[in-house]
């Protein structure tokens, strides 16, 4: 080795010792060993413990029938299943769409300007803000001013944290589309409405329903929102309008009865909760996994 | 070499005309003659004058002159970042996608300067259509990719559509490849089809003029051969401006030639003469590979 110059002039360079860079690729590839079997092990820890406590739970009536009180036994969580269901879909309606428009503004039309950067900064700012700002939000502008709660204020409170999730999966996937894809459509003579809808929106349609999909799914277990909403209720959500309706009142969820029943002194209520979290995380594990299916081949570009 | 300008058989017949839209009159080529002279006497589709083009503050291209004859083939050819792509990107407007990108000059097509505010762009493109260096099918079948201009430029029943389809297809040398998959995803053609697939898609709206950016660079050379023949084929009815960076294309498809270099035209004229005795030093020396 000695007798291949490394360079034309000046002094023959002096290797490196190879014994220790040998040494610190075997730490650091430990260290990253250590720190994933860390990270996935208390993931999995997380969901043997519910499923284990859970799954005692799962019975017919768990999803047919309304919540026990304290002394009756039996029961489920039908009403929370269907209010959460109700509650979440509402977000979706209103969350969604703007997202939506909101993505195709930044990456379509404000690009790089004034506005989209302030838009974009105000994004990440909400993306970052605790989910309980977002049912005080939107107790301050609705229930308040309705003095009760209701499960479309939760909604609003949700479709708030979903609407930065939206804005920058569906931009960053936008922006995923060569801009070769944009030029043609618009060389085409077609407006830009047009060339964006139907042919940049279209070639990233499946990267976009994954991005709402795991938008929904990401506010569909959240808690703290629902607090000051939905709040909870141990009756069926009846109607809209009403005490009991989506507009009228206090509306069941799947989060806050198990905040609530988490609490509770009584075992039979203690193990609904579990039973609750358990379809929670199978519920979102299940369309996770399933999306990601369903859409893989959204990555053409 | 032989005279490149006249490979175009004068007995061929013009491909199926319609009658909507108006057609442009072919008129071939014939016999021998001399190139210079053509050029004068042959009518100009587009004529660039004064053409300057900033991205942001800096300057790409300086005081651009250059003639598109009608039914011809022009090629546009230089070295890597010389403004060749930018050039012919402002015969369609397409620059405009990007705020901070402006020409100034004069673009005239067919006495019209389209670099003047008012021009309707939509129209304006659908006269001059535009074919990329990458293949870009849109997200949908092949029949709907050539579908698309029809349908957003014109009125036509279901029955006149699919036999538009199927001539541009023709006209595309694409549809024996593709007659048995119209409802198959545009993008499941290979390199070379896409690319024909966006000729059709770009013949199938009728342009006059359509613009060709480095269309074969992507493609492989059997693909490439017949890309070529195509543009061959193509220019008895329509106008063509073909931006390559491989000079033996230029020498093989076009009728005139531009040379670019730092966003200036060094030389422009016949594609014979600018291979076979040019005028300028700086055309030679790239011509012959001395740089580029």
């Amino acid at each position: 080795m000695s007798a291949t110059p490394l360079r034309l002039s000046g002094p023959p360079l002096a290797p490196r010792s190879v014994a220790r860079r040998r040494i610190v690729n075997t730490l650091v590839t430990a260290l990253a060993w250590f720190a994933a079997t860390i990270g996935i092990g208390v993931m999995g820890w997380i969901v043997v413990t519910v499923v284990v406590r859970g799954i005692g739970a799962w019975s017919v009536a768990f999803f047919t029938q309304l919540p026990p009180t304290a002394t009756q036994s039996g029961g489920g969580l039908a009403n929370c299943i269907v209010g959460t269901l109700v509650i979440t879909f509402g977000a979706a309606v209103v969350g969604l769409p703007l997202g939506f428009f909101g993505a195709i503004y930044l990456s379509e039309f404000g690009r790089a300007g004034h506005v989209a950067t302030a838009i974009r900064a105000v994004t990440n700012i909400v993306l970052g803000v605790p989910s309980i700002i977002a049912g005080m939000f939107a107790y301050a502008i609705l229930v308040l001013p309705s003095h009760h709660f209701s499960g479309f204020s939760a909604s609003v409170a949700l479709a708030f944290i979903m609407l930065p999730v939206m804005t920058r999966t569906a931009e960053d996937i936008l922006n995923l589309v060569p801009n070769e894809l944009r030029e043609s459509a618009l060389a085409m003579g077609a407006p830009r409405w047009k060339a964006t809808l139907g042919v940049v929106v279209k070639a990233a349609r499946g990267g976009l329903i994954t991005g709402a999909i795991l938008a929904v799914v990401r506010v569909s277990g959240e808690t703290a929102p629902l607090l000051f909403t939905a709040l909870t209720s141990q009756y069926w959500m009846s109607g809209l309008f009403g005490p009991s309706g989506y507009f009228g009142g206090p509306t069941p969820n799947l989060t806050k009865t198990i905040f609530d029943f988490s609490t509770q002194p009584y075992p039979h209520l203690i193990q609904l909760a579990w039973g609750g979290a358990l379809l929670i995380i199978v519920a979102v594990l299940g369309i996770n996994v399933f999306t990601r299916l369903l859409f893989q081949r959204g990555k053409e570009w | 070499m032989v005279d490149i300008m006249d490979t175009t058989d004068p007995g061929a017949p013009p491909p199926v005309a319609r009658p909507l839209p108006p057609r442009l009159e072919v008129t071939p080529s014939s016999g021998a003659h001399e190139p210079a002279a053509e050029f004068s006497s042959l009518p100009s589709k587009l004529a660039v004058r004064d053409l300057d083009f900033f991205y942001g503050k800096s300057q790409a291209l300086f005081g651009n002159n250059l003639e598109i004859k009608e039914n011809r083939v022009t090629a546009i050819i230089g070295p890597s970042g010389c403004g060749k792509s930018t050039h012919l990107r402002c015969y369609n407007r397409i620059y405009e996608l990007y705020r901070d990108q402006r020409a100034t000059g004069e673009v005239v097509l067919d006495g019209q300067n389209i670099l003047a505010s008012g021009t309707d762009l939509l129209s304006l493109r659908r006269r001059v259509g535009m074919i990329f260096q990458k293949p870009s099918p849109f997200p949908m079948t092949v029949f709907d990719n050539i579908a698309y201009g029809l349908r957003m430029h014109f009125k036509l029943s279901k029955s006149e559509l699919s036999e538009r389809v199927e001539d541009a297809l023709k006209r595309g040398a694409l549809w024996e490849e593709v007659k048995n998959k119209l409802n198959e995803p545009g993008l499941a053609l290979s390199g070379g089809q896409q690319q024909r697939l966006c000729i059709a898609r770009a013949i199938a709206a009728e342009p006059e003029l359509i613009l060709m950016d480095e269309p074969c660079s992507a493609i492989d050379p059997v693909a490439t051969g017949k890309i070529e023949e195509l543009v061959q084929e193509l220019k008895s009815s329509y106008t063509i401006a073909l931006v390559t960076h491989n000079m033996q294309q230029a020498a093989r498809v076009s009728d005139f030639t531009a040379f670019f270099f730092e966003g200036r035209i060094i030389e422009f004229g016949a594609t014979t003469q600018i291979f076979e005795n040019p005028a300028e030093k700086q055309t030679e020396d790239y011509i012959t590979g001395r740089f580029g």
